[in-house]
């Protein structure tokens, strides 16, 4: 119950700040009928009322992981984030492995086979991408090569 | 009549040597592309357009390989979709919904051998429906307007949300999200940017593929992480491939209905595949009834997706062949691929150049009897790469994911987009909110408001035009119906469940 | 209208091509290979997203270079997603160059869509600004949204116009069922009642297909020229089919997209914006003879960045003669609608500059721009 609560206020309050934000479209010298403006308000006012039954007639709530497990997945979508930032002035090779590996660890927690696992990884889809697709993808970072 | 002679005309050019070997090596690619997640039809044709010409290739060569590899990636998507649950490709879609419970309960063999005879009749069927009835049905597109369009999109929304959640609101949610995602960047009516939030990586919109990537790939990982690998998708194992004789014939008829409606839907333009696999599972699913184990693994749910989808992969040739007017992104590349042949695709191709089309329509025939080949007694080969442990196979996803994202846009911030669709995914389906609605409708988003502008500029501002025509009045009767009907279904359904209790 | 959502509207063409491509890496990519130079770090912060079509065809685009592995490769850049205009215009002129032998390498073309031919305008003057390995497709769309300011500031001054070898004639068509018959019928219905006629064509409010039906009207002497019905939808093709299946009145666009259409007798063109009638198209009479003193043709032809040697803009001048000299090339024109139309090099250049200008006074006189 309470989870769609949430959601439900999240969703009304994300959907105004849509419509304000589709409010503020500029329009410009030739405009049509309907405009910039209108789908998008049209389609923010749906979300707040889908938003408004989810608050007023909540369905069971699901079963939330236990806390550790969310930290869990809350650490991955660390981990994915550095490596996104990581990927170009790493070169691909490095931030690859250890991102594998880590997501390898958190799935089969064997830290032998999971860095194995990522250094594999890393290895055979750079020879796939560079040489099988073509990539142009940089090994290492910048400066070592 | 000069349909015989003109199919024997497209068979003598189909059956020569290098014709034959084009089609196998671009079935055999095909499939490949399709089974990998992320990457789709339209990516796998594009990425292939430039060899046609380092290959120096004559039009109907070209033109039978680019098509191979279409066909090809349209079988190939369900391959992940079963095992993985995982689309392949965006078509693919509907198929996880039976196709991975069924692989869950040990059925994966059989959900894959039952999808691949479904792509075959459905490609089978419309490759006969293209060469029957292309300068027929191409006349279709004449009886939709903007307004017919409108209700079109408006029934694809609607239905869909009957079909993909338990509770209505949810579902108009996740359409309203999809539809809002879409919106957002340069408005190309009037060239000015929208709901940018300032932000310059948002002016140019956000890439379905991201978003696709991000809400099924991404979240499917973190449901991994949060259950430790336990009761998680890749613990799915494919033993043995037989052919489960009854559960095709029991779909027999599912598939035939199912490709009859995949045609029609990939005939409209703008439709394509997904609209058409995800009618097909509609009208089964509801032909089917509520008893019928549909979403749970019904082989029906299986056969029903792959036979639409393919079948509206051959019907999306047919406006594109005769009218010019690509059925969908892929066809689009196709069409550019024409173009750059020195074919004008038009009402008078047929007429024009029967050696092109009709060679194309022949090796299509043979293209699918390949593609049975490789996906029923062959389809091993291509599983192969997907029966890795999952603490080896999960961040290879996860890697190929942000590899393929990155190699597209070259852009850090479309990679933390990514996650971010990942973590959206992942709360979202916690909270029984369907994520296939958002991708229809980033995919969706813009046809949808530029069929409602243009409908109010030819009717002066006047909202009526909306329903005025028979076809848009009929489908606008259909949206609404097929939004309001589950809600008193499940009501009607629950009050006995209650007074048991 | 100096907002700071205006000025973002110009940034986009600060997007590069090379984004694309991960990196060079060196070894076996091409070192001359325009998407396998190295970026700079200050792309980091400007990084754009482009659009799903094209992302895929950039996709291919680079790993076909990956797969051909060999010595340079001249690039043609078609600002749009592939089956359009300027997608053709590469494709048939780099096809043709290289057959004829002009190029050694075929012409890899690279599909830049956005900001309508913007971006690609944007990296060609921000990021290419001296490749001589480059060209450009353009066409009067190009010239149109330059005369219009639609680029963010950006002028035709910034490139050079390498020459054009084909006009694709503007017309107005009806369904072959209309009762108009003629342009005057036409013209004499909007005059009437403007909201009883619709026109559709395949560029957005403001551009050339509108301009053109914009210019007949005013030189009929209709003013009201807001009250005109206009919708432009995804291309020539889907403008037909609106028109054929009665939700349109007329469409308005290129000869080139009414082709097929013309032959199998589904449309009937009222009025072909040339001075002449068009060669094979003898049966279309010309507005001009219809009485309306307006000419508006689409010509197909080639830009490339501005400090490009003189050597190098001549070489591409008379690779661009060639071209249109090939008898592959005139079946291309017949094949497709186009009329005959050559002016390479300099003269080229001095050709659309008065075009430019003569635009820019229309756009201003019809209220698209102040």
């Amino acid at each position: 119950m309470a989870s769609d609560r949430v959601f439900g206020l999240v969703v009304i309050i994300a959907a105004l700040a849509y419509i304000a934000g589709a409010a503020q479209t500029q329009t410009s010298f030739m405009s049509d009928p309907v405009g910039s403006k209108t789908f998008p308000i049209l389609v923010g006012s749906v979300a707040a009322v889908c938003g408004a039954v989810m608050f007023l007639r909540p369905d069971a709530g699901p079963e939330w992981p236990r806390p550790r497990a969310l930290l869990s997945v809350a650490a991955a979508v660390a981990v994915m984030v550095a490596y996104a930032h990581g990927l170009k002035p790493l070169g691909f090779l490095i931030p690859t492995a250890v991102a594998a590996a880590i997501l390898s660890y958190q799935i089969t927690p064997r830290p032998a086979f999971n860095a194995l696992a990522g250094a594999a990884l890393s290895a055979a889809l750079f020879v796939v991408f560079r040489y099988g697709l073509g990539l142009g993808l940089a090994p290492l970072p910048k400066g070592w090569m | 009549m000069d349909l015989l002679s003109n199919l024997a005309l497209g068979f003598s050019i189909a059956l020569s040597p290098t014709t034959l070997m084009l089609a196998v090596a671009g079935c055999f690619l095909g499939t490949v592309i399709g089974s990998l997640p992320g990457l789709g039809p339209s990516n796998g044709v594009a990425i292939l357009i430039p060899l046609t010409f380092s290959l120096g290739l004559d039009a109907t060569s070209a033109l039978v390989l680019m098509t191979a590899v279409y066909y090809g990636a349209m079988y190939g998507g369900r391959i992940s979709s079963i095992l993985l649950n995982i689309p392949g490709d965006e078509p693919a879609l509907m198929t996880t919904l039976d196709g991975y419970p069924m692989a869950k309960r040990g059925r994966a063999g059989d959900a894959l051998v039952i999808s691949g005879v479904a792509s075959f009749v459905g490609a089978f069927l419309a490759t006969i429906g293209l060469m029957l009835l292309a300068p027929v049905l191409a006349r279709v597109a004449y009886l939709f307007g903007p307004a017919e369009y409108f209700a079109l999109y408006l029934l694809a929304f609607s239905t869909l949300g009957g079909l993909a959640s338990n509770n209505q609101a949810k579902a108009a949610l996740a359409s309203c999200i999809g539809l809002g995602i879409a919106m957002v960047g340069i408005d190309n009516a009037t060239g000015m940017p929208r709901l940018t939030f300032g932000n310059l990586h948002l002016v140019d919109g956000v890439d379905f593929l991201v978003a696709i990537v991000g809400l099924f790939a991404v979240a499917e990982v973190f449901f991994f992480i949060e259950s430790h690998g336990r009761n998680s998708s890749i613990g799915v194992k494919l033993e043995k491939v037989t052919v489960p004789v009854r559960d095709i014939l029991a779909s027999g008829w599912t598939m035939l209905r199912s490709s009859l409606v995949g045609f029609a839907a990939g005939v409209l333009p703008g439709a394509g595949a997904s609209l058409g696999s995800f009618l097909a599972y509609m009208s089964e699913k509801s032909i089917a009834g509520e008893k019928s184990g549909f979403g749970t693994g019904a082989p029906k749910g299986v056969a029903a997706p792959e036979a639409g989808n393919n079948a509206a992969a051959g019907g999306a040739l047919v406006p594109m062949l005769t009218l010019g007017v690509p059925g969908s992104g892929t066809t689009a590349v196709l069409l550019a691929l024409l173009m750059t042949l020195n074919i004008t695709p038009g009402p008078t191709l047929f007429a024009d150049r029967p050696e092109v089309v009709w060679g194309l329509i022949a090796s299509l025939l043979i293209a699918n009897f390949v593609l049975l080949a490789m996906n029923v007694p062959m389809v091993r080969v291509f599983v192969r790469v997907l029966s890795v442990p999952p603490a080896v196979l999960l961040p290879g996803v996860t890697m190929v994911s942000f590899v393929g994202i990155y190699s597209l846009s070259g852009s850090y911030f479309d990679l933390l987009l990514m996650v971010g669709f990942g973590a959206l995914g992942y709360v979202l389906r916690k909270l029984d909110v369907p994520t296939v609605p958002i991708i229809l409708g980033i995919l969706l988003g813009t046809h949808m408001e530029n069929a409602l502008r243009r409908a109010m500029v030819l009717s002066d501002g006047d909202p009526t035009y909306l329903f005025s025509s028979p076809i848009a009045a009929g489908l606008w009767i259909f949206a609404v119906a097929g939004f309001v009907a589950p809600m008193f279904l499940r009501r009607a359904l629950r009050k006995p469940r209650a007074a048991d209790a | 209208m100096r907002s700071p959502e205006r000025r973002d509207f110009a940034l986009p063409t600060d997007f590069t091509a090379d984004e694309i491509v991960v990196d060079n890496g060196g070894g076996t990519a091409q070192p001359s290979t325009p998407t396998a130079r190295t970026r700079s770090p200050r792309h980091d912060t400007r990084e754009k997203n482009m659009s799903t079509t094209l992302r895929a065809l950039a996709f291919g685009a680079v790993l076909s270079i990956g797969a051909a592995s060999s010595a340079t490769a001249a690039e043609c850049i078609a600002p749009a997603n592939p089956g359009g205009g300027w997608d053709f215009t590469c494709r048939q002129i780099g096809k043709i160059m290289h057959d004829i032998g002009a190029v050694d390498k075929p012409i890899q073309v690279t599909n830049m869509a956005g900001g309508g031919g913007g971006l690609a305008f944007g990296h060609v003057v921000n990021e290419r600004s001296d490749d001589e390995d480059l060209i450009v497709a353009a066409s009067q769309a190009t010239a149109t949204r330059l005369a219009q300011n639609a680029y963010g500031g950006m002028t035709a001054d910034q490139v050079r116009f390498v020459g054009a070898i084909g006009a694709d004639p503007g017309v107005i068509v009806v369904a072959a069922d209309s009762p108009y018959r003629s342009l005057n019928d036409l013209v004499a219905a909007v005059k009437s009642n403007p909201s009883s006629i619709s026109f559709a064509g395949g560029s957005a409010a403001g551009g050339f297909d509108h301009l053109k039906v914009l210019q007949v009207l005013k030189a009929n002497g209709f003013d009201d020229i807001r009250s005109v019905k206009y919708i432009g939808v995804d291309g020539g093709a889907d403008a037909i089919t609106q028109t054929v299946g009665g939700f349109t009145t007329a469409m308005t666009g290129d000869m080139s997209e009414i082709v097929g259409f013309l032959k199998s007798g589904d449309v009937r063109a009222l009025a072909v914006l040339t001075e002449e009638r068009v060669p094979g198209f003898e049966d279309i009479p010309t507005a001009v003879e219809q009485g309306t003193n307006v000419v508006a043709v689409n010509w197909r032809g080639l830009y490339v960045p501005k400090n490009i040697s003189n050597r190098a803009f001549r070489s591409w001048a008379a690779k661009l003669q060639r071209v249109a000299d090939s008898a592959e090339w005139k079946a291309a024109m017949e094949a497709n609608g186009l009329a005959p139309f050559t002016k390479v090099g300099d003269d080229f250049q001095n050709w659309v500059d008065g075009v430019v200008a003569s635009t820019t006074e229309l756009s201003k006189e019809i209220g698209v721009i102040q």
